[in-house]
């Protein structure tokens, strides 16, 4: 099986695997989602529609509101949240909700080297993240 | 990172889990972003009132907070989901409202001053130049870092509520000097005027800059406090910019060389600004028209009662204000002519962090590129960004024609 394995930067310990929701635009959790359901309701964002229950989210970075960190905690404490989070640059706001949430989380990563469905091993504690390619799944 | 005995003493629990639970939130973001130490800090902003923001999960955690812990240093609230006073009239719900309720006493126990507003700089919260500050809500964060010229990092709700608790904030990011210059440089080449303007340019570059510092260089009449709130509140929307510099007009231009040694330069012209303006722009009907976000200071509220006396509006209207502020403009006048006209003058909220309400709105109007952003997800809208003058107008017509 085709894998990749990435190196970047323990934010918030921990390990989980599952599939990987991807988006190469920024993104805020106040506002960009519906954290009653997990879905992206940013107008015209890349993954509008989607739905982040139980994936690894990865994103370059969080943007806007400073509601981001209360409104990931509370997505996750829905249930209806990523079980983990890949970014560039890990923003303040999304390690806030991240370390009161106690989800996996790292960042220094190229995402460019993952794409959604890729099948994710993510080590946040040792800030590992092994990517199998959905197509060699 | 060093702590001093009395920073050990509160992470090794001496005074208690809560100043421990927050002591340990602070080193491990200080552990993250590289903090050398902790600063001692006298002033917080909290975000993340809003019970729309922080839902159960937030809730929860401010009132196990407020049974144990108490606020050390000053602390304002931002925004929450409601008009206190007005909920049942403007028709929030019921559950919603008192779940809301609940979280500001959670937070007023704990000895935070409830001024419900993203302006705490406009209602007796103005730190001074250069002095370190844990402060939330994206918009204030910007004009903080940036007019005032103190220094925060973009803070979430537990992370500010550490900050009250303990007193501190790790020393990284915005805190320290070589984090305060810019990264771009931005050449206007369009004259701007009105707060619609400054908008316009803070949802462009926002967008171009991300999380990194833009510097303006060409502003060429003396920026207003309404024009700098439009601004930084847009930058922290498309983007995180927490912080920019305005050559010849923000503190630390003044003070000091602002650029970093590399820097990138774009220009912002006529077909820049275009772009935004395209993007928030409908015609037709006119459902609400939304002014005050980021909360409308008393200039605001002066200029909105005075295109509005004598007048009737068609469609509804929301004049967004701190309750303080409308303390003023109920002396001045202006609130019986803008309620006269048919607005609504509400305090502590906001569309953004407020419920959706059920009303069948579909096409918004406002002065605001935040509220332009934010509403269309949040509210299933349209939105259009138009400057004040043509808002009103708008509204008094119930609709909006582009290029009348």
């Amino acid at each position: 099986m085709k894998s990749i394995i990435l190196k970047g930067r323990k934010i918030v310990e921990g390990m989980v695997a599952g599939e990987a929701l991807v988006t190469k635009e920024p993104l805020s959790f106040m506002g960009s989602i519906n954290p009653k359901t997990g879905f992206i309701i940013e107008r015209g964002h890349e993954i509008e529609g989607q739905c982040m229950k139980g994936k690894i989210f990865v994103f370059p970075q969080a943007k806007g509101s400073t509601g981001g960190s209360y409104m990931l905690f509370d997505v996750v404490k829905n249930d209806v949240g990523p079980i983990g989070i890949i970014n560039i640059e890990a923003d303040s706001i999304v390690v806030i909700g991240a370390i009161v949430a106690e989800l996996p989380m790292v960042d220094k990563i190229d995402i460019d080297q993952i794409e959604t469905g890729d099948y994710i091993i993510l080590n946040a504690t040792l800030g590992t993240v092994e990517v199998q390619k959905k197509e060699a799944i | 990172m060093y702590l001093t005995d009395n920073e050990k003493a509160m992470l090794n629990g001496d005074f208690g889990e809560i100043v421990q639970k927050c002591m340990k939130v602070l080193v491990t973001l200080g552990d993250i972003y590289g903090a050398e130490k902790m600063i001692e800090i006298n002033n917080v902003h909290s975000p993340g009132v809003s019970y729309r923001v922080a839902g159960d999960a937030g809730l929860n955690y401010v009132k196990g907070a407020s049974l144990q812990g108490c606020f050390r240093v000053p602390t304002t609230l931002n925004t929450i989901g409601i008009d206190s006073d007005n909920w049942e009239k403007i028709g929030f719900p019921k559950e919603f409202s008192l779940k809301q309720l609940e979280l500001v006493d959670a937070y007023k126990k704990m000895g935070a001053f409830c001024t419900n507003t993203c302006t705490p700089y406009l209602v007796g919260n103005t730190p001074m130049f250069g002095e370190h500050i844990s402060w939330g809500e994206s918009s204030a964060i910007a004009y903080v870092n940036s007019v005032i010229g103190a220094r925060t990092n973009r803070e979430g709700g537990p992370s500010a509520l550490a900050a009250g608790v303990t007193g501190r904030v790790p020393a990284y990011g915005y805190h320290l000097d070589e984090n305060r210059k810019g990264k771009y440089l931005i050449e206007l080449e369009v004259d701007l005027k009105t707060d619609r303007d400054y908008a316009v340019l803070g949802y462009y570059v926002g967008q171009r800059v991300g999380k990194d510092v833009p510097v303006f260089n060409g502003i060429k009449n003396r920026p207003t406090l309404e024009n700098l709130k439009a601004l930084s509140a847009a930058l922290a929307s498309s983007g995180a910019v927490a912080l920019y510099h305005i050559e010849g007009v923000t503190p630390e231009t003044l003070t000091g060389k602002v650029m970093a040694d590399n820097f990138e330069t774009f220009k912002f012209g006529s077909e820049e600004y275009r772009k935004v303006t395209e993007k928030f722009n409908y015609d037709g009907d006119v459902d609400i028209v939304v002014l005050g976000c980021p909360h409308c200071s008393i200039v605001e509220m002066k200029q909105i009662a005075e295109q509005l006396t004598d007048k009737k509006l068609k469609s509804d209207m929301w004049v967004c204000t701190s309750r303080q502020i409308k303390s003023l403009a109920d002396i001045m006048g202006y609130t019986k002519i803008i309620e006269r006209a048919g607005a609504e003058v509400v305090c502590d909220t906001c569309p953004i962090l407020c419920p959706t309400l059920d009303k069948g709105y579909e096409r918004v109007v406002t002065t605001s590129g935040k509220l332009a952003h934010y509403m269309p997800g949040l509210w299933n809208v349209k939105t259009a960004l138009l400057q004040l003058e043509d808002c009103i107008n708008a509204g008094i017509d119930g609709e909006w024609r582009r290029g009348i």
